[in-house]
C-alpha cells in the first residue's frame, strides 16, 4: 500500500515539475509521463498477479502521480502566471488539472494491466507501450502544440551515442571519457563524403555505414596504445584522444605534406577548418527529400536507428563477445585465465562502441547540415558520460531513461525554469533580484547542483535496477552470509 | 614416474623487469599426479604458476605440455590446450552469478551438451554451490569462494590442473574440506599442479614433491620423503 503511494509521488514529481515550469496544454502528456512512472515504480516493488491487481494498483499510484501533477498545473496557473502578468482563465486552468489528473490515471491503469499479464507477455507489452508511446510522439506534440520535435531529435542523437558509450563503459568497464571524438570522425566522415567540400556526394544510406566503419577504425587505433593501461590511467589517454580529434579538425585546412622534396599536398583543406564543412547533404529516400523545417521524417529515422542498435546491442551483449566483456569487467587476470584474449576484447569493445557513435554522427551531420570543431568538444563526452551513470550502468533501460532525463532538463526543463524564475524577478519590486539574470547565469548550476543530488539521493540511478541496487547496497548481505558460513563452519 | 610427464619446465628464468624471480626451474608432472610447489613468500611459486598458464613469459627455458612447447604461446591459447587455474587469491567475479562464474570456466568450449554435464559434475563435488547458483559469487563465504574458482578451472576440462594456495584465509575445517576435494579431483584423473604454503597438507595429498627457495628448486622427492625430511620439517612444518 505504501509502496503505491510512494511510487505515485516519485512519478507525480515529473509531472508537477514538468506542469509547472512549462505550463499550458503539456499538462496532459505530463500526466501520462507521471502515471506511467508511478505504475512502473510501483509494480517494481510488489509483484502483480493479475490484470485486475495491475489496474487496480496502476490506477492508485496513477491516480497519486496525477494529483500532483493537477497540483502543478494550478500552481503554475493561479500563482505564478499572474505573477509574471500572464492572465489565464480559471476554468481552462481547471480543465488542464483535471485532463493531467485524468492521463495519469489511464496511464497508470494502462501501464498496470500490462504489468498484470504472465510473463513473457508483461515484457513485451510494457514495451510495445512504451514503443506506441515514441511513435505516437510527433502527433501528440502537434496536438498539444508543444513543439518540441526540433529538441526531441538532439535528444535522441545524444541517447544513440548513450547507448554506444554503454558498451564500452558498462560492458566493458572501460573508462573513456573522451568518446565524443567518435561522434566527430562520424560526422566529418559524412561531411567529406557527401558534401560540396570534395565535390563528393554519396547517398546517405551508404554514408553511414562509412560513418560507422571509419569510427570503428579509430575506436580500434585509439584502443591499441590503450592495452595495458586501466582505470584512472585509461581515462586520462582516452581524455587526450577527445581533445586532439576537435584541435585535429580545427587545424587541418591547411594540409602541407612533404617527403623528401617531393610535395605530397600542397595547401590542402581536409576538414574546413574552424569554419567546419557546411552544407552537408541530406538523406532522401524513394524521391522524398528530408528537409529541416519538417521534423518527423528525422525523427522517425532517428528513431529506427536507435531500435536497431538496442536489438544489435542486445544480441552482443548475451553473445560470446558480451560474456568476454563482462568478464574482463570483473577481472582482467581472472577472465584471461579462462582463456578469453584480452587484445582482441578490449579492441572490439572500443570498435563496437565507436560505431553507434558514428552512426549518430552520420546523423546528425546530415540533420544539422553543417559540422564545426566545436560542437564535438569535452562537454559532450562528459554529459554523455553522466547520462550512461545516472541512469545505470551497463543497463539500456536505465541508460535511455537517464538520457531522457538528463538531455530534457538540459535543452527543455532548464531553460524554461530559468524563464519562469527571470519572469518571477522581473515583476518582484526588489531592484537587487531584477538585476540577475538568472537564465544564463544559473541554468549550469541548476544542472550541476541536479546531479548532485541525484547522485546522493539514489546512487543506483532514478528508477531502481534491482541488480546495481544490490551492488550498492551489497555490504550488509555480504556480511551477514559470511557470518552463517563461519557458523555453519563452527558446528560443522 | 615412469609415464611420460604431461608437464615439463625446463631451466626456467622469469622476470619481474628486472627482478629475477626465477632462477633456472626445473620440473616434470606426470600424468594423473598431484605434485606440490612448497616454499615461503616470496619463494616463486605463483611466478612458476603464471609462467606454466602464460600469464608471465620466461626469458630462458622451455615450458612444455605433453612434449610440445608452450613458453611463447599467449595464455588464451594455452587454456585452450586444457590448463587451467584456480588463481591465488581465488579472483572470481564478483558481480556474476555462480552459474556464470562457472560458464565463464567453459569460454573455450562451445559442446552445450557436454559443458551442461560437467557443470553437473561440479555441483556433484560442491553441493555447497549448487544452492548457491543465483546468488552473485562476490557474497559468497572465503571458502565457498574458493570452491568456486576450482570448480571454474574444472569446467574448462583440465588435462592440468593448476591451483594457487586453495587453502590461503580459509579456516582448519575449509582446508580440510578443499583438500579432500583436491583429492577427489585427482581420482577422477585429473593431473593437478598444487601450489601451497600449508606444507602439511600439500604433501598430505601429493604424490611427489618440489621445495622453491627463492627462485631455485632446493629440495624434490616423494611427497612422503619430504615430510620426513629434516630440513622440510625444520623449515615449512614447524617440526623441531
Amino acid at each position: 500500500m505504501n509502496s503505491r503511494i510512494r511510487a505515485g509521488l516519485i512519478g507525480g514529481i515529473f509531472g508537477l515539475l514538468i506542469s509547472l515550469v512549462s505550463g499550458g496544454q503539456i499538462a496532459y502528456l505530463a500526466g501520462i509521463i507521471a502515471g506511467a512512472i508511478a505504475s512502473q515504480l510501483a509494480a517494481q516493488e510488489e509483484d502483480v498477479a493479475s490484470v485486475r491487481a495491475g489496474i487496480q494498483l496502476g490506477l492508485r499510484a496513477g491516480l497519486v502521480a496525477g494529483a500532483l501533477t493537477a497540483l502543478g498545473v494550478f500552481i503554475r496557473g493561479f500563482l505564478i502566471n499572474p505573477l509574471v502578468n500572464v492572465s489565464a482563465d480559471a476554468s481552462v486552468v481547471f480543465m488542464l488539472g483535471l485532463g493531467g489528473l485524468v492521463m495519469a490515471g489511464v496511464a497508470g491503469v494502462v501501464f498496470g494491466a500490462i504489468r498484470g499479464l504472465p510473463s513473457p507477455q508483461n515484457r513485451f507489452g510494457t514495451l510495445l507501450a512504451f514503443g506506441l508511446l515514441a511513435v505516437a510522439y510527433p502527433f501528440l506534440d502537434s496536438l498539444l502544440n508543444l513543439r518540441f520535435m526540433n529538441e526531441v531529435i538532439p535528444v535522441l542523437i545524444f541517447i544513440l551515442m548513450a547507448l554506444g558509450l554503454n558498451i564500452v563503459v558498462g560492458y566493458a568497464g572501460l573508462l573513456d571519457l573522451g568518446y565524443a571524438a567518435f561522434f566527430a570522425i562520424g560526422a566529418y566522415t559524412t561531411g567529406m563524403l557527401a558534401s560540396p567540400h570534395f565535390g563528393i556526394s554519396m547517398p546517405f544510406w551508404i554514408v553511414i555505414w562509412i560513418a560507422a566503419a571509419v569510427a570503428a577504425l579509430f575506436g580500434i587505433l585509439l584502443g591499441a596504445p590503450t592495452l595495458p593501461l586501466r582505470g584512472d590511467y585509461l581515462a586520462i589517454v582516452t581524455l587526450g584522444f577527445g581533445e586532439i580529434v576537435p584541435i585535429a579538425a580545427n587545424n587541418l585546412d591547411n594540409v602541407t605534406i612533404s617527403i623528401l622534396g617531393v610535395t605530397l599536398l600542397e595547401n590542402f583543406d581536409l576538414t574546413g577548418g574552424p569554419r567546419g564543412i557546411n552544407p552537408i547533404n541530406r538523406p532522401s529516400l524513394f524521391g522524398y527529400a528530408f528537409e529541416p523545417s519538417q521534423p518527423i521524417p528525422w525523427y522517425f529515422l532517428i528513431l529506427g536507428l536507435i531500435v536497431f542498435s538496442i536489438f544489435f546491442i542486445l544480441r552482443l551483449r548475451n553473445s560470446r563477445l558480451g560474456r568476454a566483456w563482462s568478464a574482463m569487467r570483473e577481472d582482467e587476470l581472472a577472465a584471461s585465465a579462462m582463456g578469453i584474449n584480452l587484445v582482441r576484447t578490449k579492441l572490439l569493445a572500443f570498435a563496437m562502441g565507436a560505431t553507434f557513435s558514428g552512426f549518430a554522427g552520420a546523423f546528425y551531420g546530415s540533420f544539422i547540415s553543417a559540422i564545426t570543431p566545436a560542437s564535438f568538444g569535452f562537454d559532450v563526452s562528459v554529459i554523455l558520460l553522466c547520462m550512461v551513470i545516472l541512469g545505470g550502468l551497463g543497463n539500456i533501460t536505465g541508460v535511455i531513461l537517464g538520457g531522457l532525463i538528463i538531455q530534457f532538463a538540459d535543452r527543455l526543463f532548464l531553460p524554461q525554469l530559468g524563464d519562469v524564475v527571470q519572469g518571477l524577478l522581473q515583476n518582484s519590486n526588489i531592484e537587487v533580484l531584477k538585476e540577475i539574470n538568472f537564465k544564463t547565469d544559473f541554468r549550469t548550476m541548476l544542472f550541476g547542483l541536479t546531479l548532485v543530488i541525484m547522485m546522493l539521493v539514489r546512487p543506483e540511478g532514478l528508477v531502481p535496477n534491482e541488480r546495481r541496487r544490490r551492488e550498492l547496497h551489497a555490504d550488509d548481505e555480504a556480511t551477514a552470509h559470511e557470518r552463517q558460513t563461519l557458523y555453519d563452519a563452527e558446528q560443522a | 614416474m615412469t609415464n611420460a610427464p604431461v608437464l615439463e619446465l625446463k631451466n626456467v628464468h622469469t622476470y619481474y623487469g628486472n627482478i629475477h624471480a626465477l632462477k633456472g626451474v626445473s620440473l616434470t608432472v606426470g600424468k594423473g599426479e598431484v605434485v606440490t610447489l612448497i616454499g615461503s613468500n616470496g619463494a616463486g611459486k605463483s611466478t612458476t604458476l603464471r609462467t606454466i598458464s602464460g600469464l608471465l613469459k620466461p626469458r630462458q627455458g622451455e615450458v612444455l605440455l605433453e612434449g610440445e612447447r608452450i613458453d611463447q604461446v599467449p595464455a588464451h591459447k594455452i587454456v585452450e590446450r586444457g590448463v587451467l587455474q584456480s588463481p591465488e587469491g581465488r579472483r572470481i567475479f564478483p558481480r556474476l552469478t555462480v552459474k556464470d562464474n562457472l560458464l565463464m570456466g567453459a569460454f573455450t568450449r562451445s559442446d552445450k551438451a557436454e559443458i551442461e554435464q560437467d557443470l553437473e559434475r561440479v555441483y556433484g563435488l560442491f553441493p555447497r554451490l549448487k544452492e548457491r547458483v543465483a546468488q552473485r559469487g562476490g557474497t559468497l563465504s572465503g571458502g565457498e569462494q574458493q570452491m568456486l574458482a576450482i570448480g571454474r578451472a574444472m569446467m574448462g576440462r583440465p588435462r592440468v590442473l593448476l591451483l594457487d594456495e586453495p587453502s590461503m584465509g580459509l579456516a582448519p575445517v575449509l582446508v580440510e574440506q578443499i583438500f579432500n576435494i583436491i583429492r577427489e579431483i585427482n581420482s577422477q584423473g585429473i593431473t593437478i599442479l598444487l601450489v601451497e604454503q600449508n606444507a602439511l597438507m600439500a604433501l598430505g595429498v601429493a604424490n611427489r614433491g618440489y621445495v622453491l627457495q627463492t627462485g631455485q628448486i632446493v629440495l624434490s622427492d616423494d611427497a612422503k620423503a619430504l615430510a620426513a625430511n629434516e630440513m622440510v620439517q625444520k623449515a615449512y612444518l614447524g617440526i623441531e
